[in-house]
Parts: C-alpha cells; sequence; structure tokens
C-alpha cells in the first residue's frame, strides 16, 4: 500500500514538474507547480518532516503561488508562449539536461538501490524526527541566529518590494 | 520502497527540469516558477539527507530555503510588475540592459 502510494506521488511530481516546463500559458505552469510542491509535501511527510510539510503547503502552496497567480492575473500574458523560441537553443539546453539526468542515475542508482530507511526514526534526546518538538528545539536552541538572520531577510524583501512597487 | 537514492534521483530530475525550463522559457514569470522549482528540488534532497542521517540540521536548512525563496519571490515578482509598468516586452532576450 505504502509502495504504491509512494509510486503514485513520485509520477505525479515528476510529471508535473514537466508540465511547469511544458505549458503553453503561464496560469497553467502555475497549476502544474502546485501540483507539483503538494506532492512534495507528500514525500515530506514519508521522509518523517511533519512540521515542513504543513511549512510546504503553507507557504509555497499558499502564499508564494497565490502571489503569482494574483501577478498572472494583473498582467494577463495573453500571448501563447510555449518553450519554443530559437529551436538550437531547445536542444542544448535538453541535451546538457539529459546528460546531467543520466549522471544523477548513474551516481545514485550505481551502487545498487541501498538499504532502506529504518522505522526507528528518532532522534538523540528522544524527540521524534521532524515532530514540532525537535524542530522547536533545533530551530531555538542550535540555530537561533540563522533564524534571527532570516527575519531579517524577509524584512529587507519586504522592504524592497515596496520600493521597488511604489507609485510615482 | 522507500529508498533514498529513489528519493535522490527525483530530486536530481526536479532540479534538471527547472534548469532547462530556465534556459529554454522566456517569460519571466516562468523563469521565476522554473528556478522555485529547483529550490524544491534543494529541499527534498536535504530532506532526503536529514532522514538518512536521522538528525534535524537538514530540515532547518529546508526552513531557511522556503523563507529565502519566498523573499526571492516577492523581490522577483516586484520586479516584474515594475518592467511590466515601464512598458517594455515581457521577454528575457529583450530585457538586455544588463548585458555586460
Amino acid at each position: 500500500m505504502l509502495t504504491f502510494f509512494f509510486a503514485l506521488v513520485f509520477a505525479l511530481s515528476a510529471t508535473s514538474a514537466v508540465g511547469v516546463v511544458a505549458s503553453r500559458r503561464p496560469l497553467y505552469a502555475a497549476l502544474s507547480l502546485v501540483v507539483n510542491m503538494l506532492s512534495l509535501a507528500l514525500l515530506f511527510i514519508l521522509l518523517s518532516g511533519q512540521f515542513l510539510a504543513a511549512a510546504q503547503v503553507i507557504v509555497y502552496a499558499g502564499a508564494v503561488m497565490v502571489l503569482f497567480v494574483f501577478v498572472i492575473a494583473l498582467l494577463n500574458p495573453l500571448r501563447d508562449e510555449g518553450p519554443g523560441g530559437d529551436p538550437r537553443q531547445t536542444l542544448i539546453a535538453v541535451l546538457i539536461g539529459a546528460g546531467m539526468v543520466g549522471a544523477a542515475a548513474v551516481a545514485f542508482l550505481g551502487g545498487g538501490l541501498g538499504s532502506e530507511f529504518s522505522s526507528q526514526d528518532s532522534i538523540a534526546g528522544g524527540a521524534q524526527l521532524g515532530s514540532i518538538q525537535a524542530m522547536g528545539s533545533a530551530l531555538y536552541r542550535d540555530f537561533a541566529l540563522p533564524v534571527e538572520a532570516t527575519a531579517l531577510v524577509l524584512v529587507v524583501a519586504a522592504v524592497g518590494a515596496v520600493y521597488l512597487s511604489r507609485g510615482k | 520502497m522507500l529508498h533514498p537514492s529513489l528519493f535522490l534521483l527525483l530530486s536530481a530530475w526536479l532540479f534538471v527540469v527547472g534548469a532547462v525550463g530556465v534556459l529554454v522559457r522566456r517569460n519571466p514569470l516562468v523563469v521565476f516558477m522554473c528556478v522555485e522549482l529547483m529550490l524544491n528540488a534543494g529541499n527534498l534532497a536535504l530532506m532526503t539527507f536529514a532522514r538518512i542521517h536521522r538528525n534535524m540540521e537538514g530540515q532547518v536548512f529546508t526552513l531557511v530555503v522556503i523563507a529565502v525563496a519566498a523573499s526571492e519571490v516577492v523581490v522577483g515578482l516586484a520586479l516584474i510588475v515594475a518592467i511590466y509598468k515601464s512598458g517594455r516586452k515581457m521577454d528575457i532576450d529583450e530585457l538586455s540592459e544588463l548585458r555586460g
């Protein structure tokens, strides 16, 4: 059952990524990206990252993609623009991409599939990996300074966006 | 079925598809979406390694990447709206004022 579910989410994620690149209208690309992010959230749950699965759905599939869809609605790019353009450019990009995927497949699958994840997944200290307790203790005990720096980044980004979009 | 290699392979696939999209597409909005795809691929790899080594560092990195991606989208979309308001054509190949 879990295997079937994993294969389904895996295939959904891989195909919706292609949909982002290949769809003609920007809105369809955005919807493919929403599907991709939701399937990644499911994969995060399989990787025992419950908190980050929720963050993925709320921040990415919620906030970020709503922003994208708002801008698409605002600018209304009617022109159907596929991935066409210079065919030589496309061919080179696809060839480089195929080479990179092939190299990654050799690197990751060359030594066999490796061992599966163990079912025992508690970290040092007893909390379950990815639980809100483990996340909070990691964020505010070991990584307090990076968290504060992230807050600074977000504030600077908000100020920059307001500056860029101010009326003349 | 939950082999780490499969997760890493999916991560590489998502990253490469995003990179090809950045190279091939010309609409700046779609290019931004492809960049988001690449960031998500990095997140998946970080989560996989956090699971393999059974510690929280990878998940904290993922959270930071999500925050940075959100800031990047905010600034990028503000830039796109500013470009649109200036009346230029929305085409990556046309917007070449910064070419050295």
